[in-house]
């Protein structure tokens, strides 16, 4: 699993590689809080989300936005997701911490998960993501 | 240029029907050589892709700081019929109402200089960066005041005075909002935001007069050489995200619904007339309005910050005006010699109204509305005025900043956080951030120089240069 940045002017896109697609959206969700808090996450606590949508992108936008959400109200920085997809349903156990203003300033925060660019392809060697963040 | 584009003027350049298929309207973009050798091949791409959207009037438009956004390019202009038009989040954007203002102050330059103790006051009263919280947690009741009632809600409750408000676009307040179409979400994520600074290009600057352009018009707006400014650039806060994030997801269904065909699933819009349209419009005049009443809450703490620094009154330091430049609103204007009502889209592009236009304030009928253009770090900003030139070709609209020129990624690998606070202290500048990472982010080099983009907007008219500002002070969100 790994993830990076590619360049893209005005926003953050990010390519990921897993070998499933639970992985794949786990790793879009590591990615996500490694931009907005940084590298030094740990797991503490954990929160349950759940999200329904109509196909994989549309999950995968809901998903990250219900991320993003979560992280805001609950004052939460996750260090990762166990992910369970099953159709049109996305059930996820998020481990993180709260927010801690000495270790998780320094990122950018991401106002919108883009459609524009957004892809999940698969083959042979597993998934693929490209997805942009609005920051 | 780009294959498929004509040159139609010095500074003017039209992407004709056809570039993509099902464009309704022909393109036009402003853009001098050099800034024309940067343009992306994406960015055109999304001005065209907006030119195939139902109801779109006369051209779908680009400032010169055009650049490759989600839907449409970041300084997008478009207007809609409003009986056969669409509204589309995708011509706002997350930050909803993101948006600039400027006081103005009694001090020279002098009695600012080398206060190191007036950034970091600053820094620690106004909230910046990821995660952080208002002072000023709100009711859920006081939350849907501030929705329905903007900067005027902020100026009720002590945040500012009267005169503040006539010096705000739509008097910093869209009457339309809806609070019912704004989700419990994007309350929950509104209440103990307000008067916070955000992150990315976010910024408060304490900024010197450098240049008066047109002494008539700086003299109106308040301005004069060689005064200390202070500028505020921030918007809707998560409140303006999560209301873009829910709307997006209803209006990809309406768009199936009402069978519009789209090139990118990014403008998904529903028509203005429709119950889908009507309550992204009220949520989004509603995350608007929080957004004037955050810059007037902001406004208020660097009031006190100053007032108590340098023992300056607080009526001492009035608002030039506050400008929205992410923000779709339903405006008149004249098309086929007829006033009309429709819906203007801007993203990344500022409202440049002209003389004797009704929201002025009567002291500048005469002159136009200010506008106010940010710089990037450390570089000069703008004040200009709207003409009618802009009311004539625009929409009544002008461009809204400097524009990306580089990635993040690329800034990382090429810069440090440390070079670039001690470049800009070797140059009169003291900057605060909450990282080293933010100032990377937000480098000068990343942007284009707004010189040139200002030095467009003036030459092709749609707006006019008034006066020249250099910071001195940087607060980064």
């Amino acid at each position: 699993m790994s993830f990076r940045e590619l360049p893209h002017t005005a926003d953050i896109k990010i390519e990921a590689r897993a070998p499933t697609k639970e992985a794949l959206f786990s790793e879009a969700c590591n990615a996500l809080m490694q931009i907005m808090y940084g590298k030094d996450r740990r797991a503490r606590d954990t929160i349950e989300l759940v999200v329904e949508a109509g196909d994989t992108e549309s999950l995968l936008a809901d998903f990250l936005s219900e991320v993003l959400f979560r992280s805001e109200v609950d004052g939460m920085v996750f260090l990762n997701a166990d992910v369970h997809i099953k159709g049109s349903h996305l059930h996820a156990i998020m481990h993180g911490e709260p927010f801690d203003r000495d270790r998780h300033v320094g990122g950018t925060e991401v106002k919108g998960i883009s459609y524009s660019g957004m892809s999940v392809t698969w083959d042979t060697n597993g998934y693929m993501l490209e997805i942009i963040f609005d920051v | 240029m780009i294959e498929g584009v004509t040159r139609v003027g010095v500074n003017e350049w039209e992407v004709p029907v056809g570039y993509v298929p099902g464009m309704r309207v022909p393109g036009r973009f402003f853009l001098s050589e050099p800034l024309a050798q940067i343009l992306e091949a994406g960015a055109l791409q999304q001005l065209a892709n907006v030119a195939t959207m139902p109801g779109i009037i006369k051209n779908s438009l680009a400032m010169p700081d055009i650049h490759w956004g989600y839907g449409f390019p970041i300084g997008g202009v478009a207007a809609f019929a409003l009986d056969t038009g669409v509204i589309s989040p995708g011509g706002v954007g997350f930050d909803i109402n993101c948006g600039v203002r400027l006081l103005t102050t009694p001090l020279e330059q002098k009695d600012v200089a080398g206060r190191r103790d007036l950034v970091d006051g600053l820094f620690h009263a106004v909230p910046t960066g990821v995660g952080a919280k208002s002072a000023h947690k709100v009711s859920p009741k006081a939350l849907d005041e501030m929705m329905v009632k903007g900067a005027r809600w902020a100026v009720g409750n002590g945040f500012g005075v009267p005169r503040d408000l006539v010096r705000c676009e739509e008097k910093g307040c869209m009457r339309e909002a809806d609070v019912r179409a704004v989700s419990a979400k994007a309350k929950q994520r509104g209440i103990p935001q307000g008067g916070t600074l955000g992150s990315g290009n976010h910024f408060l600057e304490i900024q010197v007069v450098r240049e008066i352009y047109d002494e008539t018009a700086a003299a109106a707006f308040g301005l004069r050489a060689g005064q200390v400014c202070c500028m505020i650039h921030c918007g809707s806060r998560g409140l303006g995200h999560q209301t873009c994030t829910d709307h997006l997801k209803v209006l990809e269904g309406a768009t199936k619904k009402y069978q519009i065909a789209l090139p990118d699933r990014q403008l998904a819009c529903a028509p203005i007339t429709s119950p889908e349209g009507k309550e992204y419009f009220g949520a989004m005049a509603a995350a608007a309005n929080y957004a004037w009443a955050n810059r007037q809450m902001i406004t208020h703490t660097v009031r006190q910050v100053m007032g108590r620094m340098f023992h300056i009154e607080y009526e001492s330091m009035p608002l030039v005006y506050d400008v929205a430049h992410n923000v779709a609103k339903m405006e008149e204007h004249t098309i086929d010699g007829r006033r009309t009502m429709v819906c203007v889209h801007r993203k990344g592009a500022t409202r440049a109204f002209g003389p004797g236009e009704p929201d002025l304030p009567p002291e500048l009928a005469a002159i136009g509305q200010p506008v106010i253009i940010p710089g990037s770090m450390g570089t000069s900003s703008f004040v200009l005025k709207g003409t009618q030139v802009a009311m004539d070709r625009t929409f009544g609209s002008t461009c809204h900043g400097a524009g990306r020129i580089m990635s993040r990624s690329q800034a990382k690998k090429q810069l440090s956080g440390k070079e670039i606070a001690d470049h800009l202290l070797r140059n009169g500048i003291m900057v605060r951030a909450p990282s080293d990472n933010a100032l990377v982010d937000e480098a000068p080099d990343v942007y284009k120089s707004s010189d040139e983009v200002v030095k467009v907007v003036h030459d092709v008219g749609i707006s006019r240069l008034v006066a020249r500002l250099s910071p001195i002070g940087v607060i980064k969100g």
